[in-house]
């Protein structure tokens, strides 16, 4: 056997493609975790349940106060789910501390089992702030878990891994994006942490793999993907599958302003011959449509 | 991870057309699945109601809001099932081709029984918790195994074989029926045991995807395609990319090897590390996010030359 031959037998271990984040395998015990979460949450409504509403005698004023009190108690119930919540994840991360790398995604691993659990274990708190009256809530428990975000940037309508994420200021991630910091390959889980710079923009339904850099002022454009490890550099508009450089961002540091504006009204007409087989009649109409058009002060 | 905001409604059967008749079965559906959970709730009353010392009334009710909310699930999906088994004894359910118009028998009864699974599925899509999706999904007539996890994307409710250990991506579609044109195109969809598909991707019916494949992201199956097994494809229509490797034991550090981008990492771990900024103090950390503030202000201003 010549050296070519076997460097060609040779697995090719490159990741240039991507699958996705979902969790690989559902597993029973999350039930256990999700009963005492529901149920402290849900005790703190009662509480407030069982102090306040007797206190109104009149039954005017209890309903008059009805739909205040029905939307304190929602918030009430979720944020004591994040409590709780956040809670059992500490007591989890001392059990076993989250770690970057790569490990196997099989019932014995340990590191698999525990990303599992803490997965679940956000999922309902971020689920029921997602379905939350108030809009931007999502950041709040983004925060509590742990990531740094501040509220100027804006992901409620993507998919968002809730660890293993640093964000900057201003970041928006357009609706149905995938923002992964762990993803599911074969037999391994790959956990590497994204950085998404400032003033960045995902576009929508695009997917960012693990181990991502976005630098400052880049957009990646819709409907593209990055590979594992990719760097995007500053201020360049990114466009494809895989992500490449469309051209420079020239927008990034201009004034509203001094954006060039285009008057769609008084644009100029073409006239376009035409190789379809259209009707005289209609062929004239369109042609007068058009002149019309070119001069719309003649008539 | 998370169901995001502007897809509030959830990913759910598709459907095409609802015509005005078939909203009374729909309604009939919501209606009786509440009669069950409404005599839970009155039996809970009965057993626990205590005027003089209602402490444990309300200790138990976030629980049984709880069990409340399973068992609607439960209900809807029995009564659902039953309209089903009877829809399916007029006209059993049939692969295939058909015409997309009302006088075809087989795309009427295809209407129907979307609509029947609607709302179990939605219902049990609206729950944080993903077992309520398998188990409506399997009595529906979709082989899986109650631990895959297909509850980020869209999967459709009949004609659908699943093995063990599947993945289903997030937004990512897996469709038994389609409609082009004046056509409507039923083929069963099987996918076997070790398969993930990934974020986005697309899977058309007929499609029969083997062992130990990846589909990767963004990436979408013609009708009646065939992939093989142990490679990992990708692009539109998909196409075989390379031998997928990553099935075997023992490759973790050769993964790693293949990219270094440490270098960069350092640059970027400066700026955002947490330990440092927490050393800094509070009014520190406040005055430098002002400043920021104030030279985003300056950025806007500036006129281009």
């Amino acid at each position: 056997m010549t050296a070519e031959q076997q460097e060609n037998d040779k697995p090719d271990l490159t990741i240039d493609f991507i699958t996705s984040s979902a969790i690989g395998r559902i597993n029973f015990r999350f039930l256990l975790i999700y009963i005492p979460i529901f149920w402290l949450g849900g005790l703190t409504t009662m509480i407030y349940a069982v102090a306040f509403i007797p206190q109104l005698k009149s039954w005017v004023a209890s309903l008059l106060y009805l739909p205040a009190s029905i939307f304190f108690m929602i918030c009430l119930f979720i944020m004591g789910c994040i409590f709780f919540s956040k809670l059992f994840l500490v007591l989890i991360n001392l059990l076993h501390k989250p770690q970057e790398g790569i490990f196997k995604a099989e019932k014995g691993c340990k590191e698999f089992e525990f990303w599992q659990i803490r997965i679940q274990l956000k999922k309902i708190s971020i689920w029921l702030l997602n379905n939350c009256p108030l809009p931007w809530m999502d950041v709040l428990a983004f925060r509590w878990f742990g990531v740094k975000v501040d509220f100027s940037s804006h992901m409620i309508d993507a998919w968002v891994d809730t660890e293993f994420i640093t964000f900057g200021r201003k970041v928006m991630i357009g609706q149905g994006a995938v923002v992964m910091s762990s993803m599911i390959l074969g037999k391994y889980l790959i956990i590497k942490r994204v950085y998404l710079d400032d003033y960045t923009v995902v576009g929508g339904q695009t997917s960012v793999s693990p181990g991502t850099i976005i630098g400052q002022d880049t957009v990646l454009g819709a409907l593209s993907t990055t590979t594992f490890n990719q760097v995007l550099e500053q201020s360049w508009l990114y466009f494809g599958f895989p992500a490449k450089k469309l051209k420079v961002n020239k927008y990034a540091e201009v004034k509203p302003d001094a954006i060039k504006r285009i008057d769609v009204d008084n644009a100029i007409a073409y006239d376009v011959k035409f190789d379809i087989n259209i009707d005289e009649d209609k062929r004239n109409m369109i042609n007068k449509n058009n002149k019309k058009k070119k001069n719309p002060e003649e008539k | 991870m998370s169901v995001p905001c502007s897809l509030k409604v959830g990913p759910f059967t598709s459907n095409i057309m609802l015509r005005k008749r078939f909203i009374a079965l729909y309604i009939a559906i919501i209606w009786l699945s509440f009669i069950p959970v409404l005599m839970e709730f009155w039996f809970y009353w009965q057993i626990l109601w205590n005027e003089t010392n209602a402490l444990h009334f309300y200790l138990f009710l976030p629980l049984f809001g709880l069990l409340a909310y399973v068992s609607l699930v439960f209900s809807g999906l029995f009564i659902a099932k039953i309209f089903l088994l009877v829809i399916n004894a007029i006209h059993p359910p049939k692969e295939g081709v058909f015409e997309r118009s009302y006088s075809d028998k087989d795309y009427r009864y295809w209407n129907i029984r979307l609509i029947v699974k609607k709302y179990p599925i939605w219902i049990a899509h609206k729950f944080p918790f993903p077992f309520l999706d398998n188990i409506c999904l399997r009595l529906f007539g979709v082989k899986t195994s109650i631990l895959n996890s297909l509850f980020e994307g869209w999967v459709d409710t009949e004609f659908i074989e699943f093995g063990k250990s599947v993945i289903v991506g997030q937004a990512s579609i897996i469709q038994s029926s389609l409609v082009v044109g004046n056509l409507l195109i039923v083929k069963k969809v099987v996918i076997k045991d070790n398969v993930k598909i990934g974020a986005h991707s697309v899977v058309m019916p007929g499609t029969l995807i083997e062992e130990n494949c990846v589909l990767a992201a963004h990436s979408l199956t013609t009708v009646e395609q065939h992939l093989d097994k142990n490679w990992i494809y990708v692009g539109i229509p998909a196409e075989k990319y390379k031998v997928n490797s990553f099935n075997e034991d023992g490759l973790e550090e050769l993964i790693e090897l293949n990219i270094d981008v440490d270098g960069i990492r350092e640059k970027y771990e400066k700026l955002y590390e947490r330990g440092e900024r927490m050393q800094v103090g509070l009014l520190q950390r406040k005055k430098e996010k002002e400043e920021k503030v104030e030279q985003e202000k300056e950025r806007w201003q500036r006129i281009p030359t």
